[in-house]
């Protein structure tokens, strides 16, 4: 039997080594602590709790608790009975009393346009309403609460959650038999948009790719006299304000502006036959290449300024031609810096707003800009959500697959 | 009291201080030419008359921010001025105080009480009205010399007798509208004829106009007038009084066509729960008092709310660059500009706002 080590102090080494440790690992996890709530309070809680809203019907369900009862055996055809009428009259007038009505005004009104004027006029008549026949009476309030189309859409609204708004992001519904639809062709728009902005996202980081990889391999090259001059000229639009650098992009590049002016001057367009470059895909495209470039060429840098140069001196000197040598050793050699900067430029673009708002026109928007107008204009808050949850789940998704084809540890930033 | 609370509370006393001396009110609105014509008007006369400092902040429309400043529990402003159709949305949702109009409103220079005074019922309780303005058209008078003006709202839509690109804005709200009544529809008809024949036969004549990137869409004020000057567009509608100021203060080559307008009315809203409300209430009932109202007519070409502030106008009235200059003439309202308008529902656009703007945005995407 071998005796246990003892520190100086009589203690067993393995317990005062296990202390050391676990101190250690309680410094570590302390120092962290900050930046985990950091991560916790200003990350993760707001986006749970916009994803939440996406299905979160409570608010509109807790003024129609009485129609909840009834409403939900009506089998959607035709009308439904006086109970469904006599329970609604109940919620609306408890709504009313508390000025409540003009929620549920708007909120039925994403479910089928007209409810906003429809519980308005209804509320204002409600004070005369005789007890029995309430049928009748809202019939003849307006003549909508005899329209099975209105009385779907209540029946629809009465649920507390429901993942409907996630249909819509894909401009499809649930019709009066439960079946999965898509929405009248004139309607749809989202998955329109949502092709777009992959497209978008797509290409401008491929059009990034092509023009920063020279950059960075001349900034990675040269005397460093000239590369600290070539990097500020990166690095300067990187310090500009995004709305001045768009803004500058819509001068150049308008009809009357100082591009189509130097082709006409020279004649190589005619007055009349200015180049359409901007408020539509060429413009949107342009601008946002321009505008990530920066996130292309810096990690491409970083890592281009590790090759050793003798690398390529090396192949040349045992037989390989530039072209070749390029091909099998400093290529591979980047691609770590290429999946970083892709990366990087595509999750960047597919969230991208302001530049398509500005420069887009009608072609040019993309989908962060349909989520931006449900924020700021319809106020269907849960379709921006979800819409904005969606958009999360993509970009997820593409760092899964670039995980899959890349791995995240070949990624280097700097 | 420990040496750190007191050093606290001083510290507070202090920060708080600018705050509880200079009482301010915090205004939104359109930016431009119309802000500048509040702040004349009545915006800084108030500021000198009470002492209270009038902040001005530019939007451009709708209600997600002060929604989110509810939500979020930090409404910084005080007072808004909206569209008819938000003053019903944010009623509805409980964003704006209701009024009590008679008793909130000073009675006009008249004598008449207010809701006698304004020219029509409120669309909503949360609305006090501040202007009417119009949804018209101009033109660049470069492009088209006075041997071959567009002259109705027909011409705007007819792309072989006037070439060029068309600037319309950039939402469904007066496009609508202004197409129906070009494809024939009575301007009196419009909402009628969309709420039984739906909205195709608008869509098709917009489709007409801006096929082939024959459309540019404005969100901003300020966006038609500079579009018309550089020549990225030949005609484009506007809200007119940014016309107006184009072509009398900067004296730029526009010449604006009334026929087809869309008579629209505009409104301040009280925000419920802003930072300042009751100075915002005093402020607001001097801004849409008679002379205030009035007050905004010497700076830009909208009609005031007020028949009395009308009374007020002594023509020349508009203080431009080279002195004064009749204004009566210029307003939406005036008799040679209401031969043949729509007047804007907002009642219409709050119900149908969220269907219509789907298939708007559909219409673009498509184009």
């Amino acid at each position: 039997m071998t005796n246990p080590i003892l520190t100086s102090d009589g203690q067993l080494l393995s317990v005062k080594l296990k202390k050391a440790e676990s101190h250690k690992r309680r410094t570590a996890f302390l120092l962290v602590l900050p930046l985990f709530l950091f991560v916790v309070v200003t990350y993760l809680l707001p986006i749970g709790s916009l994803m939440v809203k996406s299905i979160d019907n409570r608010e509109l369900f807790s003024y129609l608790v009485n129609t909840n009862d009834s409403i939900h055996e009506w089998d959607g055809t035709g009308l439904p009975d006086e109970t469904v009428y006599t329970a609604f009259y109940k919620d609306l007038t408890l709504a009313v009393a508390n000025k409540k009505q003009g929620k549920i005004a708007t909120r039925l009104n994403y479910e089928q346009s007209g409810y906003s004027s429809l519980i308005k006029k209804t509320s204002r008549k409600l004070k005369k309403f005789t007890e029995g026949e309430y049928k009748a009476q809202f019939i003849k309030a307006d003549k909508r609460w005899g329209k099975t189309e209105y009385l779907l859409a209540l029946q629809k609204a009465t649920v507390a959650f429901h993942g409907r708004k996630y249909l819509t992001t894909f401009d499809l519904n649930v019709n009066s038999d439960g079946d999965i639809v898509q929405i009248p062709e004139k309607k749809r728009i989202n998955v329109t948009l949502w092709l777009r902005t992959l497209l978008v996202a797509v290409g401008v980081t491929f059009s990034c790719f092509l023009l920063a990889y020279p950059i960075a391999h001349m900034l990675a090259t040269t005397r460093a006299k000239y590369a600290n001059i070539l990097m500020i000229c990166v690095l300067l639009p990187f310090w500009t304000s995004l709305l001045v650098r768009t803004s500058s992009w819509m001068v150049l590049l308008q009809k009357q502006g100082v591009l189509n002016d130097i082709l006409v001057f020279f004649g190589i367009v005619a007055d009349e036959q200015r180049l359409v470059m901007m408020y539509n895909m060429t413009g949107t495209f342009i601008t946002m290449t321009q505008i990530l470039l920066p996130f292309m060429v810096l990690p491409l840098y970083s890592v281009m300024k590790t090759i050793s140069p003798t690398l390529m001196r090396a192949a040349t000197s045992m037989g390989s031609t530039p072209l070749h040598a390029f091909r099998r050793i400093y290529f591979p050699l980047t691609y770590s810096g290429i999946s970083a900067g892709s990366i990087l430029v595509f999750v960047l673009a597919a969230g991208y707003y302001i530049t398509p708002a500005l420069v887009g026109g009608a072609k040019g928007v993309l989908i962060s800009n349909r989520i931006a107008y449900h924020m700021q204009s319809s106020l269907d808050w849960s379709l921006a959500t979800a819409m904005g949850t969606v958009l999360l789940a993509t970009v997820l998704v593409a760092y899964w697959v670039y995980n899959r084809i890349v791995g995240i540890d070949n990624m280097r930033i700097g | 009291m420990s040496k750190l609370s007191k050093g606290l509370t001083l510290a507070a006393l202090v920060s708080s201080a600018p705050l509880a001396l200079a009482a301010e009110v915090n205004v939104v609105s359109w930016g431009g030419a119309y802000t500048e014509s509040q702040m004349k008007g009545y915006g800084n006369p108030y500021q000198e008359k009470s002492g209270v400092t009038v902040n001005w902040i530019d939007y451009s429309g709708g209600l997600g921010s002060i929604r989110s400043q509810v939500e979020a529990g930090a409404i910084t402003w005080d007072i808004m001025d909206v569209y008819a159709k938000d003053t019903i949305v944010g009623c509805d949702e409980g964003l704006f105080v209701e009024f009590d109009f008679d008793n909130d409103f000073p009675a006009g220079s008249d004598g008449s009480k207010a809701s006698d005074d304004f020219f029509t019922e409120m669309p909503s309780k949360c609305a006090v009205g501040n202007i009417l303005y119009s949804w018209n058209y101009g033109f660049n008078t470069n492009t088209f010399p006075s041997s071959n003006e567009p002259q109705t709202i027909q011409d705007f839509f007819d792309k072989d007798k006037f070439s060029g690109t068309r600037g319309i804005y950039a939402s469904a709200m007066s496009n609508l509208e202004i197409a129906l009544v070009a494809d024939g529809v009575p301007a009196a008809d419009v909402y009628s004829y969309m709420d039984e024949h739906g909205t195709d036969r608008a869509f098709a004549k917009l489709s007409e106009l801006c096929a082939d990137d024959g459309c540019w869409f404005w969100s901003g004020g300020a966006q038609p007038p500079e579009a018309l000057v550089s020549g990225e567009v030949s005609m484009s509608t506007a809200w007119n009084g940014r016309l107006f100021n184009a072509m009398v203060a900067e004296k730029s080559p526009i010449k604006m066509v009334w026929d087809g307008q869309v008579l629209d009315y505009e409104y301040f809203v009280l925000v419920n729960g802003g930072p300042n409300q009751a100075e915002a209430m005093k402020a607001l009932q001097y801004f849409t008092g008679s002379e205030g109202l009035a007050g905004s007519a010497k700076h830009i070409s909208y009609a005031p709310f007020r028949k009395s502030s009308l009374d007020l106008i002594q023509d020349p009235w508009f203080e431009g660059p080279d002195g004064n200059l009749d204004i009566m003439p210029h307003m939406p309202t005036a008799p040679a500009n209401t031969k043949n308008y729509i007047l804007m529902n907002g009642e219409w656009w709050a119900d149908n706002e969220t269907d219509v703007n789907d298939q708007w945005e559909a219409w673009k995407a498509g184009l």
